[in-house]
């Protein structure tokens, strides 16, 4: 055993261990051979290689550049591909061959299209749905701009979740999602709830990019005053040195007493942990959900 | 001989550093212990050995950058299968 450790290694508990198997390798040929994004490889994700060894990923919708140009984010930006017609039908392919009863559908923001891109995610939804009508469709979708019609044409092709993430506190949108808005996020959330009472809502918040405790509870407040039932918490991990570095590890037991603490105050199901993300082990967030409903 | 490749660790991720090999050459690892811990700019990943055996070689350094599909270590398979059937030899001459 070696005693010269590196001293870029990050705290134990951000640790994470490779699945790279026949299933998750068989995963990634599938998505490939479909041509599909995933937001997995996209953003970089830590969980990529066990989450594709479960035959499950997040498929991400309208290319993989992005318009925007958040602090966080490791997908790329610039100028967007052309929308994808065979996209609804490949991914419903992908549903059927990873046998998936939970699909993920995210997108990067296309603030160049006159929709946002709405519509794609529509006929996404329409034919897994068409296809698979016991399948639990969750949307996680960018902001539209707050253009409630775009939202409209998501919310109305009959997504089970609509999931928007908030990302982070208030403070530091500025630094964080420059292009976006804390408020335009949060009644993006309100505005689903209220006219499909429904859907489930649900967001998510990345710690770690230098809020405080109060900052965070404020926004968990926030959150449900705008009618989110789901969340999710997860440390933020910077993909690369040209992005916003990373304030604080928070420490697994944080993570804990903050899902306390949104469970009190008032969400449906919170997921809270370091390597948490929006998209991660959504079925049985759902399901658990699902199971406290009953109860 | 088995290959301990530098996984896919994401879109654009070529490179990667090795910050701590948790085996020295001539150790014995079981299939799924971790080998090595490599590190990107975003996170850090344990390497899990893809078969059980000898390692024979450790091709990379602490500290050193290594690319996306390189090879860093090598297990011998057939070197456990000889140490298990000397192993069983043994078991069945107490036997007797």
């Amino acid at each position: 055993m070696s005693l010269n450790a590196v001293s870029t290694r990050l705290p134990p508990w951000l640790i994470k261990k490779i699945h790279r198997n026949e299933v998750s390798l068989g995963t990634k040929e599938i998505l490939k051979s479909l041509d599909l994004n995933t937001v997995c490889e996209s953003a970089r994700c830590p969980n990529m290689w066990e989450c594709f060894s479960k035959r499950r990923a997040t498929f991400m919708i309208l290319g993989n550049i992005c318009t925007r140009n958040c602090a966080f984010c490791s997908v790329k930006k610039g100028l967007p591909s052309h929308v994808k017609k065979s996209e609804p039908s490949n991914i419903t392919e992908a549903v059927g061959r990873l046998n998936l009863k939970h699909v993920v559908i995210t997108s990067v923001t296309r603030d160049d299209l006159k929709d946002g891109g709405a519509s794609q995610f529509a006929r996404t939804v329409y034919e897994l749905k068409k296809e698979y009508s016991d399948v639990v469709v969750e949307v996680l979708t960018p902001d539209f701009r707050g253009n409630a019609d775009c939202i409209k044409i998501v919310a109305e092709s009959g997504p089970d979740i609509f999931n928007h993430n908030i990302e982070t506190v208030n403070k530091l949108y500025k630094r964080v999602r420059p292009q976006a808005d804390y408020y335009r996020s949060l009644n993006l959330l309100k505005f689903i709830k209220d006219n499909y009472p429904a859907i489930y809502t649900k967001s998510g918040l990345m710690v770690g990019l230098g809020e405080n405790r109060d900052e965070l509870e404020a926004a968990l407040d926030d959150l449900i005053t705008h009618s989110c039932d789901i969340l999710t918490i997860g440390q933020y991990l910077s993909p690369s040195r040209t992005n916003i570095p990373v304030a604080e590890y928070v420490h697994p037991d944080e993570f804990k007493r903050l899902e306390k603490v949104a469970f009190e105050k008032g969400f449906l199901y919170v997921m809270s942990g370091p390597f948490v993300r929006s998209s991660y082990n959504a079925d049985q967030v759902f399901n658990k959900k699902c199971d406290k409903e009953e109860v | 001989m088995v290959e301990v490749v530098v996984p896919d660790l994401g879109e654009d991720v070529e490179k990667a550093k090795i910050s701590f090999w948790h085996y020295e050459e001539g150790d014995k690892v079981e299939k799924n212990d971790d080998v090595v811990e490599l590190t990107t700019d975003k996170a850090t990943f344990n390497i899990p050995a893809p078969e059980s055996g000898i390692i024979t070689e450790l091709c990379v350094e602490e500290g050193e950058e290594v690319e996306v599909g390189e090879v860093i270590a090598f297990i011998d398979e057939e070197n456990e299968e000889l140490e298990l059937s000397s192993e069983d030899e043994e078991e069945e001459d107490t036997n007797f």
